[in-house]
């Protein structure tokens, strides 16, 4: 589909949604159970003008961050290493398996037991992360092409080149495929935990005590802030990734074409 | 290199049972044979990438390339990387640039240097793979059907473009095919698997390779002796 078509459409049936609430709350017309766009945008705008919007967002982000950078270091090398090595495949295969099937509130329950409150987002999202990058990079390592591997050992490729030009490339889509479930994930289960552990500042601790003032429009507008980090960090991501694929061909194109040059 | 009384069975299936070969250095020697009459195992072993169950593979040269059935081409690299890192554990860079391109030029991809392979033909992909294994420093050349995959007027191309680069600098070569006239126009020696313990035909031809004409009496004959070996078996 022709993209500019496809962004009318997109924005439309986002009006439409927008449209479907409004006439909805206004049928309904009980503000704590639906409120209207109007005090939902008023709620939002009041909100992000409060003296700890940015420290609240801040802190969720931070935690988000932090379980993300340890997802990702850990679920890589364990998945390369599962990945090259059965034995351990087969050791960690039980443990992923139960995290996979094992519901988000479950973990975050049995955390605020085991665990202060502080660590409870942290605990969850990894529990709930890990897997993701783990099988992704386990995947990826098990779907490398043994033909190339053999066509670089056979020319006597050095193991660090055969490492930077023929493994991490391939694992790559595997990696961006991983962090990116990873990062969707992590947001929620970070959020999720805030509700329940209610630390002092946190987009799910402002979530938690707007229900329990009954103030529907609050959670809304911090419901909607919390969408709006989730896009901005799948933006981010894309963002790099894109990056890296065009400076990576950049790099190699201009040698290339400087080679063909000096021909 | 020789093959002495080398054996090799997969399972119940018998490949080589005592089957003994030399090849003259500097030399081509074409082998045919039937599906699963011992061609790739032949290479394989001079490869050294599998070990015979009995008797011995010796071999003088030290470096082997080898050219595969498919191009084998790293898929997240140009056409330049991919010949140059193969030169990355015997030369500096400037010596690696000299010789990359001088057989990428060779190979007639000179010009594309900075495409991937998936933006390359089949043909194309072929040649780059060809100025690879030409470019390793490698004394034995090792080749598995590399023209197999791709049609008649390329796979004449792709034959000169060998011969071209081969006669330039001559190596001990294994040249595997299905194909009888590629066979003949390229091998010094053209060997027919499909009997464990010895070829059932090796034959040397005298003609030079570029003087070869798929219409001579003499080829024409070794040819149709090859076909019917093939049939037979």
């Amino acid at each position: 589909m022709h993209r500019t078509k496809r962004n009318v459409l997109l924005l439309a049936s986002s009006l439409g949604l927008l449209l479907l609430w409004q006439v909805i709350a206004k049928s309904v017309n009980i503000p704590v159970l639906m409120p209207a766009l109007g005090p939902i945008f008023t709620a939002l705008r009041s909100l992000t003008n409060g003296p700890t919007f940015s420290t609240n967002i801040l802190s969720t982000v931070l935690r988000a961050l932090r379980s993300f950078v340890i997802i990702v270091i850990s679920g890589s090398i364990l998945g390369l290493i599962g990945g090259r090595n059965k034995t351990i495949s087969l050791i960690l295969k039980p443990f992923v398996t139960t995290l996979k099937a094992t519901p988000v509130m479950s973990v975050i329950l049995l955390a605020f037991i085991w665990f202060s409150s502080s660590s409870v987002p942290l605990f969850s999202a990894f529990m709930m992360g890990f897997p993701l990058m783990y099988l992704q990079i386990e995947q990826g390592v098990n779907q490398l092409d043994p033909t190339l591997a053999e066509m670089c050992d056979l020319y006597d490729v050095p193991p660090k080149t055969k490492l930077f030009y023929y493994t991490l490339p391939s694992l790559a889509p595997w990696f961006v495929a991983g962090s990116r479930a990873t990062l969707s994930m992590i947001w929620k289960v970070v959020i999720a935990a805030e509700v329940l552990t209610v630390p002092r500042y946190g987009v799910g601790s402002r979530l938690q005590l707007a229900q329990v003032q009954l103030q529907t429009d609050v959670v809304l507008s911090w419901t909607l802030v919390a969408i709006l980090l989730t896009a901005l960090g799948d933006l981010l991501f894309e963002g790099i990734v894109q990056g890296v694929v065009i400076v990576r061909s950049t790099v190699q194109r201009r040698r290339a074409d400087a080679l063909q040059k000096s021909i | 290199m020789h093959f002495k009384k080398v054996s090799k069975a997969y399972d119940d299936h018998i490949v080589f049972d005592r089957f003994s070969l030399s090849l003259e250095p500097k030399t081509i020697l074409s082998v045919a044979g039937p599906s699963g009459g011992g061609k790739t195992t032949l290479l394989r072993l001079a490869a050294g990438l599998i070990e015979c169950d009995s008797g011995e593979v010796i071999r003088e040269e030290e470096k082997v390339s080898f050219l595969f059935q498919e191009p084998r081409l790293l898929p997240n690299v140009n056409v330049w990387a991919n010949v140059e890192i193969t030169l990355r554990s015997f030369y500096e860079l400037a010596e690696r640039k000299r010789i990359a391109l001088h057989y990428l030029a060779l190979a007639e991809m000179n010009e594309v240097l900075h495409l991937y392979p998936h933006e390359l033909s089949g043909g194309m992909r072929q040649r780059v793979a060809i100025a690879r294994a030409f470019a390793h420093p490698a004394q034995l050349m090792l080749l598995d059907e590399p023209f197999q995959s791709l049609d008649i007027r390329l796979r004449m191309r792709l034959i000169k473009a060998f011969i071209t680069l081969w006669e330039e600098e001559r190596r001990t070569t294994i040249f595997v095919t299905h194909d009888t006239k590629e066979a003949i126009l390229i091998g010094d020696r053209v060997l027919c698997l499909g009997d464990p313990q010895k070829p059932l035909l090796d034959e040397k031809i005298d003609i030079p390779r570029k003087a070869r004409d798929i219409h001579d009496p003499t080829l024409m004959a070794l040819e149709a002796k090859l076909f019917g070996l093939l049939m037979q078996s």
